[in-house]
C-alpha cells in the first residue's frame, strides 16, 4: 500500500512539473524540457532547451558567422556545472542568415529551436534532481537584444522510466534533424591562397543534383562569400573563400548542409584533414543549382503545363472533338456569325478550365484530409511510390494499344461537341477535359507528381495552366477561323503519337523503381515487376477469353491483375523501414528480432550475438543509432566478427524485454549486451556508444 | 501544322528563359567582392566627416598610433563595454589619450537605421558617456566600415605610426552581452598597444569580432 502511494505520488508530482509554463524573455517564451518525467538512478538521458521566437527574430548556431552569439545556460542548481554551452548542445542544422550581402552572414535558426543536451542523473540521486540555471542568448531581427530566461526543471527519480511523450518527440525531432557524421572521404585542400573542400561520399545519392554549403565552426573562411560547387564522378568540390588572415588548423571542421531540388536540407558533420593532395573525381563540371522553390520554378512548371495542354489536342480522344466543332466553326464563318464564334469560344475556353479547376479543387481537397497527406512527402512511402510505379506501367500498356479504356465517356464528348449555343459550347469544353480523360489522364497525373508538394494556390494556377493549354487552339480558331484548314486531319500518326507517350510512362516507372529500391530494398523492387509482368498477364487473359472459357479467363485475369497490385504493395509495406522505428536511420538499419531463443540458438552456432535493448522514445537510444550501431564501419564490425546483430524494441510494454533487463540488473533501456561467439553469457556494454568503443569490444570478444 | 509551330516558339521561348534565369544566376554569384585586409599590411586611407564638421584622415595621423571603433549607441554589445561599472571603453579611450595616440570612433549605421545619430546627439552621447575619442566620425554610407570590412560593433582596428594594420578584431577575449565578463577578459586592444610601445609585435593580430552587425 506504502508503495502504490509512493508511486501515484511521484506520478502526481510528475504531471505538476510536466504543466511548467515556458517563460516569456521579450522575443522568445524559452522552456528547460526533458524526454523523461520519471528517469532511472545513473541513467544518461536528453533534455532539451527549447525557443519559441517571435516572427522575423533569429537565435544563433554554435558559430554565429560574421555577428550574433550562441545560446548558453549558466547553472545555479543540478548535476551539469556551471554551464552548458558550445559542442555539448547537439546543433540542429543552422540557417543562412544574410545581413549585408557579400558582408555580413549569420548562421542561426529562426520561428524555433530545441537545442538538446546529454545529462547523466547521478547515481546516488533520490526523489528527485533539480535543474535551476538562466539562458543567456542574442536574439536579433534588425537589431540585436540579449536576453536571459531564467529556466528550472524537476525531474523525478524511479524504478521505472516514465517518458514525457510531448517533450520527447521534440526533442527527438531536433536529433533526427541534427547532422550526423559525413560517410565518405573529404578533404581541405590548401592551394596557395586558396581552400577547397573535397567530398566523396559512401552513397553517391548524398551529394548527387544536391547544392553544398559549408558551416565551419571556426571562422576559416568569409562567411558571407560564395561557395562555388563543382561536380566530378565521385563526388563533389566546394571552392571556399578562404580568409587569408585565419591560419589553419590540421583539420577544418564543420557541417556541411545539403539541399535537394525540392528544398529538403540533410546536415552532416564533415572534419577534413587540411592537405595539398585533392581528391580525385571531385571536379569536372560546375554545378547548376536547381531553381529553388518558388518563381523560376513555378514559371517553368506553369509552361510545362501550358505544352501539355496543347499536347493533349492531338490525343486520340480529344482530337476528333476538336475537328467537329472545327468543321462547325468554319461554316460559321462563312455565314458572317463572328461574334458568335468567339463567344463560342470563348465559353468553350471556360468550360475547360472550369474543369480543370474542379479537378484542382479536388486534389487540395484530398491532399488536406487527414496527416497523411499532410506530411507533404508521399514519395516517403514506399506503398504509394509502388503504387505509382504500378499505375505508370498500366498507362504505359494502355498507351501502347495493350487495352481499351474509356471510348463511351469519348462518344458522349463527340456527342455535345455537334450542340450549339453558348451552353453547347460551355458543355464541350467541360467534356472535352472530362470526356478526354483517358487521354488527359497521363498528363494530368504527370502534372499531379509536380505539384504533389505545392501550396495550393499554385496547384490551381499550374491545372488552369494546362486547361488554358488544352482551350488555346480552339480559341484561336474561333477568332481566326480561317486556321481551321489547316488542322492536321485525324488518321493513323494519332494513334502513333499515343503510342509515343507510352515510352516517357514506362522511365517514370523505371524511376520510381529506384526510389522504392532505396526505401524498401531490391526485395520490393521483384516484387514489383513480378506484380507488373502479372498484371499484363492478367489483361492479356481478359483480352483473349473468349468461349466457353471465356467466365473462367475474365475471372482468372481479374485475379491476376489485382494480386499484380496486391503483391507489390504487400511487400513495399512490410519492408517499410518506418515500420521498424524512427525513419531516419532505419534504412540503413536491417536488423532482426531479439528472443532468448535466437540468442541460445546463435550461441549454440558458435556466434556471436550482439543485442540492442530499444525503444523509439528512448533518446539516448536514438542517439546511440545515429553515432554508432548505424555506421558502416561498426556493422562491417559485426560482420566480420560473425556477430549476429538483434533488436529488443521495448517501444511497447513486452514482458520477455522487461525480464531480461531485471536478469541484468538494468531497470530500463538502453541495454547492449555482446554475446562473445559461443558465449553462453554476456558482456553488459555502457549506455553511451561509440563506433570506437563498439570495436573494441568487438575485438576483445573475438579475441577471447 | 499550325500547332507544332506553336509548340516549337513555346519550347524555343522556354530554352530561352531557362538560359536567362541561369545566365543571371551565375552573373550574381560572380559580383565583386572587397579586397581582404590583412594584418601586418598597409591599412588604406580614408576621409570622413567627424560630429564637429571636421574633415579628418587618417593620413593626417601618419607617425602615430591609431584605434578605429566602430560602435551603435543601442547595440548591447556596445553597451557592455561602455557600461557605467567597468567603463572598459572609456578608460582605454583614456589610457590611449594619455600616451598620446589617436581613437577615432566610427559610426557607420545608415540613416533610420540602429545607431544612426545626428552631431549633436554624437557629441551628446561622447559627454554623457565620459568618452574621450579624439574624433567620432560620422560615416552613413559606410564607405570606411566596407573599406575596413568592419563587421560588428564594437570591431576595433590598431594602426601602427607607419600606416601598418598591427590588430583587428574583438575588444576582448569573451563573447557575451554580460558586462560582468569584462574583468576576466583579456583586453585585445590594450595588449595590442601595450605590445607595440614595448616594440613588440601584437600576440594576437587579427580575432573574430564580436557583438552586433554593422548597420549598413
Amino acid at each position: 500500500m506504502m508503495r502504490f502511494l509512493a508511486l501515484a505520488l511521484v506520478a502526481l508530482c510528475a504531471a505538476l512539473a510536466a504543466r511548467a509554463e515556458p517563460y516569456d524573455a521579450g522575443h522568445a517564451r524559452v522552456e528547460l524540457i526533458s524526454e523523461r518525467q520519471v528517469a532511472l538512478p545513473g541513467e544518461t538521458i536528453y533534455l532539451a532547451l527549447d525557443k519559441t521566437l517571435d516572427p522575423n527574430w533569429h537565435v544563433y548556431w554554435r558559430n554565429a558567422g560574421d555577428a550574433g552569439l550562441p545560446p548558453e545556460i549558466f547553472w545555479e542548481e543540478g548535476p551539469l556545472g556551471e554551464s552548458t554551452s558550445g559542442d555539448q548542445f547537439v546543433w540542429p542544422l543552422p540557417e543562412l542568415l544574410p545581413v549585408v550581402e557579400n558582408e555580413i552572414m549569420d548562421y542561426g535558426y529562426s520561428e524555433a529551436l530545441t537545442l538538446p543536451f546529454e545529462v547523466t542523473i547521478p547515481e546516488d540521486a533520490v526523489g528527485s534532481v533539480r535543474f535551476v540555471g538562466e539562458a543567456d542568448y542574442l536574439i536579433c531581427d534588425d537589431i540585436c537584444i540579449p536576453e536571459t530566461a531564467p529556466v528550472s526543471l524537476t525531474i523525478f527519480i524511479g524504478e521505472t522510466q516514465e517518458p514525457n511523450v510531448a517533450h520527447a518527440e521534440k526533442i527527438a525531432a531536433a536529433l533526427a534533424s541534427a547532422p550526423v557524421p559525413f560517410e565518405g572521404e573529404s578533404a581541405a585542400v590548401v592551394d596557395g591562397d586558396a581552400l577547397a573542400l573535397h567530398l566523396v561520399p559512401a552513397d553517391a545519392a548524398t551529394l548527387d543534383g544536391n547544392a553544398i554549403r559549408f558551416f565551419p565552426y571556426n571562422n576559416e573562411i568569409f562567411h558571407a562569400r560564395a561557395q562555388t560547387q563543382s561536380v566530378g564522378e565521385r563526388g563533389a568540390r566546394l571552392a571556399l573563400p578562404y580568409d587569408p588572415r585565419e591560419t589553419l588548423g590540421e583539420t577544418l571542421d564543420g557541417v556541411i548542409a545539403i539541399t535537394a531540388p525540392d528544398g529538403t536540407r540533410t546536415g552532416y558533420i564533415v572534419r577534413a584533414a587540411i592537405t595539398d593532395t585533392p581528391l580525385a573525381g571531385t571536379t569536372g563540371r560546375a554545378f547548376t543549382p536547381a531553381a529553388p522553390g518558388g518563381g523560376v520554378n513555378l514559371i517553368l512548371l506553369a509552361g510545362l503545363a501550358l505544352l501539355g495542354g496543347l499536347v493533349l489536342n492531338l490525343m486520340p480522344c480529344v482530337l476528333p472533338v476538336l475537328t467537329i466543332k472545327a468543321m462547325g466553326m468554319v461554316s460559321a464563318a462563312s455565314k458572317g456569325e463572328d461574334t458568335a464564334l468567339r463567344e463560342h469560344g470563348i465559353w468553350y475556353t471556360a468550360g475547360v478550365m472550369i474543369s480543370f479547376a474542379a479537378l484542382a479543387a479536388a486534389f487540395v481537397a484530398l491532399r488536406s484530409v487527414g496527416e497523411f497527406w499532410a506530411l507533404g512527402s508521399l514519395l516517403q512511402y514506399p506503398v504509394v511510390v509502388a503504387v505509382l510505379a504500378l499505375a505508370a506501367f498500366l498507362l504505359g500498356l494502355w498507351l501502347l494499344g495493350v487495352f481499351e479504356a474509356g471510348g463511351s465517356l469519348q462518344n458522349l464528348g463527340s456527342s455535345f461537341a455537334g450542340r450549339s449555343g453558348a451552353i453547347g459550347a460551355f458543355a464541350t469544353g467541360a467534356l472535352a477535359a472530362t470526356a478526354g480523360a483517358p487521354c488527359v489522364g497521363p498528363f494530368v497525373g504527370a502534372s499531379l507528381g509536380a505539384v504533389l508538394e505545392r501550396p495550393a494556390p499554385e496547384v490551381f494556377f499550374i491545372y488552369l495552366m494546362l486547361g488554358f493549354g488544352m482551350a488555346l487552339p480552339f480559341l484561336i480558331l474561333s477568332f481566326v477561323p480561317g486556321l481551321a484548314g489547316y488542322l492536321p486531319r485525324p488518321g493513323a500518326w494519332m494513334e502513333r503519337v499515343k503510342q509515343f507517350f507510352a515510352f516517357p510512362m514506362f522511365l517514370s516507372a523505371a524511376a520510381l523503381l529506384f526510389v522504392l529500391g532505396d526505401q524498401a530494398g531490391t526485395g520490393a523492387v521483384a516484387w514489383l515487376v513480378m506484380g507488373a509482368a502479372l498484371l499484363a498477364f492478367g489483361i492479356w487473359l481478359v483480352k483473349i477469353a473468349g468461349g466457353r472459357l471465356r467466365p473462367m479467363g475474365l475471372a482468372l485475369g481479374a485475379l491476376a491483375i489485382l494480386g499484380g497490385f496486391a503483391l507489390p504493395i504487400a511487400t513495399a509495406k512490410t519492408l517499410d523501414p518506418s515500420q521498424t522505428g524512427s525513419t531516419a536511420y532505419a534504412a540503413k538499419y536491417e536488423t532482426e528480432p531479439w528472443s532468448p531463443q535466437r540468442v541460445a540458438d546463435l550461441t549454440a552456432e558458435g556466434r556471436g550475438v550482439f543485442v540492442d535493448f530499444t525503444a523509439t522514445w528512448c533518446m539516448i537510444c536514438q542517439a546511440n543509432k545515429r553515432t554508432t550501431l548505424t555506421q558502416p564501419d561498426v556493422l562491417a564490425a559485426m560482420d566480420a566478427a560473425n556477430i549476429t546483430f538483434l533488436v529488443a524494441d521495448f517501444t511497447n510494454k513486452d514482458p520477455a524485454i522487461a525480464e531480461e533487463l531485471q536478469l541484468r540488473g538494468r531497470p530500463g533501456v538502453p541495454m547492449y549486451l555482446l554475446y562473445a561467439p559461443g558465449a553462453a553469457d554476456p558482456v553488459l556494454m555502457p549506455q553511451t556508444l561509440s563506433p570506437a568503443l563498439m570495436k573494441r569490444e568487438i575485438a576483445a570478444a573475438v579475441g577471447d | 501544322m499550325k500547332m507544332n509551330k506553336q509548340n516549337f516558339f513555346l519550347i524555343g521561348g522556354m530554352a530561352t528563359a531557362i538560359c536567362l534565369t541561369v545566365g543571371a544566376m551565375i552573373a550574381t554569384t560572380a559580383e565583386g567582392e572587397t579586397p581582404d585586409l590583412v594584418s601586418g599590411t598597409q591599412a588604406p586611407n580614408f576621409t570622413g566627416i567627424t560630429s564637429t564638421g571636421e574633415t579628418v584622415s587618417l593620413s593626417d595621423y601618419a607617425g602615430q598610433t591609431v584605434v578605429l571603433e566602430w560602435t551603435n549607441h543601442d547595440c548591447p554589445f556596445v553597451g557592455k563595454h561602455y557600461d557605467a561599472e567597468y567603463t572598459n571603453m572609456q578608460s582605454q579611450q583614456l589610457a590611449a589619450d594619455e600616451d598620446g595616440m589617436v581613437w577615432l570612433t566610427i559610426i557607420s549605421s545608415a540613416p533610420g537605421k540602429q545607431g544612426h545619430v545626428t552631431p549633436a546627439v554624437a557629441n551628446q552621447l561622447t559627454e554623457q558617456r565620459g568618452a574621450a575619442p579624439d574624433h567620432v566620425i560620422l560615416d552613413e554610407t559606410g564607405e570606411i566600415g566596407h573599406l575596413y570590412a568592419a563587421k560588428a560593433t564594437p570591431h576595433m582596428y590598431v594602426i601602427e605610426p607607419d600606416g601598418t594594420l598591427a590588430y583587428q578584431g574583438a575588444i576582448d577575449s569573451i563573447p557575451s552581452a554580460r558586462t560582468r565578463d569584462i574583468p576576466t577578459a583579456t583586453q585585445y586592444v590594450t595588449a595590442a598597444l601595450d605590445a607595440l610601445e614595448a616594440g613588440e609585435e601584437p600576440e594576437e593580430t587579427t580575432t573574430k569580432a564580436y557583438g552586433c552587425s554593422v548597420k549598413y
